[in-house]
């Protein structure tokens, strides 16, 4: 599963790479750039059909908390 | 004016009134600007993990954010149990940690800890502040996080230099508004409107969620316009009418038979704020295998996690029921009293195991106390069997009036839990139900319900057992007591007095109701020491990870 996010917050890519090893995923490839004040990602991650399904629902909260203010 | 200050305006801006804490030398500017503030009180627990599940009490029985605060290094650490239990439980907290000079961060200084990083799992946000000027905005913003979609806890991590730092008075703070919360898509809802029709055996079940927004009122009005049968997750024990036939009362491993049994034999689950969590659905592909489901929540990331749904509703419960109730009026509106009727004979009292006349029953002395509690009454309790053996008895008419570690399970909770509900109560009853295992982590507490003379009142269960796990070694583990035994325990009533707190013991079931009405009716703090039956077990109970088929209601 590849994933793109934007992130305002770079401390996240560490948070996601938490995340998909407590979902029993492995985290296979990571792009990140800086781009003004959002760092821009692509993970690629495998796993379990359903963990990779939780990872991206978890990975979608988050950005949704990061930007919520 | 300085950080301190301006972390300080931040926090009457945002209208707290209460902040717990425990001092220490990265917190100290905060704590000097405190001092002697005229509206944002300060209290002193012992312990700062007291502080985050004060807070938390605070926040679970009033819906407003809760506030802790503590020093760098063990002190933000002992907060982090806290943190995640609010995290699991959507609780809303900011908390403050003070944080070591920037310039002595990564040096492994005196009291640092990276605790942004430490926290990063445990909270919905963190953050760590190094310029007194961001501290006014970024509070504001932690206070939104907290509140916003689904409530959860923010860390905010000051350096003490920047606390200490001269700041422009700050003009009136930038205001993060709420926004609009998602609305579940028009569809959805006629699907959902579609299948309640169509069922013959549809079953509520309400979650945590309920806390949020003003939910309460329209899940009465939607159950009582279906007649519909309608049960709780721990976590939103009071969200249903308690005096309604048709409330089935608490679903799970140790939940009412009714519920269970209603929603293993439901066509339909309508399943509002709840995630599924393992306790209520045992073995997944096992529950309720004859019910579509729909399920509305605001976090999306709960759909299809551990149970598929046919229908996700996505938004505020309130939104969600108030379209949904809309869409079912506008053809006939179906009603389930039949079933309802059915769902309740499928209960029965609640089984105990028989003691001895003259032995205290722990279940006994807990039926007896909710018959005299105030109806108005906010309960904590602690984690345990008195947890389970609570949830089963209480009779909470709201969900911020009954409170527990439902998701992390973290004993300690009880008591300092229920000093925060004292403040943000004030004037209402405030009991914690404990038991002899989970007290003994908390019980310095007792010094912060002196010094502020905070009524709550204290039920310990005393079994003289880290009980629950010794009622899964006698099922489980072959009867091999490994490490619970607890006979050695302390005379409790006297340490209640060594910190000026009446007590009160109970060990003669003779004398049950007189001495719990001598201690209800107790001005001030009070404990209530019980000496029960060291081996009354939790019933009914579905054992982890099985099924209703296999509920126990007596050791076999």
């Amino acid at each position: 599963m590849t994933c793109d996010v934007s992130l305002r917050d770079s401390r996240t890519l560490a948070r996601i790479i938490n995340l998909a090893h407590r979902f029993t995923c492995d985290t296979v490839a990571v792009d990140a750039n800086k781009s003004g004040t959002a760092t821009r990602v692509r993970f690629a991650f495998e796993g379990p059909p359903i963990a990779l399904q939780r990872l991206r629902a978890q990975i979608d909260r988050i950005i949704a908390s990061e930007f919520a203010g | 004016m300085n950080g301190a200050n301006a972390l300080l305006d931040a926090l009457v801006a945002e209208g707290v009134d209460v902040v717990f804490g425990y001092p220490g030398g990265a917190i100290m500017p905060f704590y000097d600007a405190l001092f002697g503030h005229a509206t944002t009180r300060h209290i002193l627990v012992r312990h700062e993990a007291a502080a985050v599940f004060a807070a938390a009490g605070y926040a679970r029985t009033s819906g407003r954010v809760g506030v802790c605060c503590a020093t760098s290094g063990p002190g933000a650490t002992n907060l982090v149990t806290g943190l995640l239990d609010a995290h699991m439980d959507s609780v809303p907290l900011v908390a403050i940690t003070g944080q070591v000079r920037a310039e002595l961060m990564g040096t492994d200084g005196f009291q640092e800890a990276d605790v942004c990083a430490i926290t990063q799992a445990t909270t919905k946000w963190n953050v760590r502040v190094t310029d007194a000027s961001q501290i006014a905005a970024t509070l504001a913003e932690a206070f939104a996080i907290a509140r916003g979609g689904r409530p959860g806890p923010v860390l905010v991590d000051i350096t003490s230099d920047a606390l200490k730092a001269a700041v422009e008075a700050a003009g009136p703070p930038r205001r993060f508004d709420s926004q609009p919360g998602p609305r579940p898509d028009d569809e959805a809802i006629r699907d959902a409107a579609a299948r309640i029709r169509a069922a013959r055996r549809p079953v509520a079940i309400i979650g945590g969620g309920v806390r949020r927004g003003e939910a309460v009122a329209p899940y009465r009005r939607f159950v009582a316009m279906l007649g519909l049968p309608h049960c709780s997750t721990i976590n939103a024990l009071g969200a249903g009418e308690i005096d309604d036939p048709h409330n089935l009362g608490m679903l799970g491993m140790h939940g009412h038979k009714s519920a269970n049994r209603a929603v293993h034999g439901a066509d339909l689950l309508i399943a509002l704020g709840m995630r599924f969590d393992d306790r209520v659905t045992g073995k997944p592909d096992k529950f309720a295998r004859d019910a579509a489901i729909i399920h509305a929540d605001i976090d999306a990331t709960e759909f299809n996690k551990i149970i598929t749904a046919d229908v996700t509703l996505h938004g505020s419960l309130e939104t969600t029921l108030t379209a949904l109730m809309a869409e079912l009026e506008r053809e006939r509106v179906p009603r389930f009293d039949d079933w309802a009727a059915e769902a309740r004979t499928l209960g029965g009292p609640l089984p105990s195991d028989r003691v001895a006349d003259h032995v205290l029953s722990a279940t006994d002395v807990l039926d007896r106390f909710f018959a005299r509690v105030q109806p108005d009454a906010v309960v904590t309790t602690d984690v345990g069997q008195h947890q389970m053996w609570a949830a089963q008895r209480a009779r909470p008419n709201h969900p911020r009036s009954y409170t527990t570690s439902g998701g992390l399970g973290s004993m300690g909770f009880g008591l300092p839990a229920a000093v925060g509900a004292a403040f943000a109560n004030p004037g209402r009853a405030v009991y914690a139900i404990v038991g002899d295992g989970g007290f003994q982590m908390s019980l310095t507490e007792l010094a912060t319900l002196r010094r502020y003379n905070v009524p709550v009142k204290i039920v310990l269960i005393d079994n003289q057992n880290l009980g629950m796990v010794r009622q899964w070694q006698e099922l489980f583990y072959s009867e091999r007591y490994s490490a619970t035994n607890l006979s050695d325990n302390p005379d409790f009533g006297a340490i209640a007095r060594a910190y000026g707190i009446a007590s009160y013991t109970l060990d003669d079931p003779a004398v049950a109701d007189t001495t719990i009405a001598r201690f209800i009716d107790a001005p001030g703090p009070a404990l209530l020491h019980c000496a029960c039956h060291p081996t009354e077990n939790v019933w009914p109970m579905i054992p982890a990870g099985q099924t209703i088929d296999e509920l126990m209601e007596a050791k076999a």
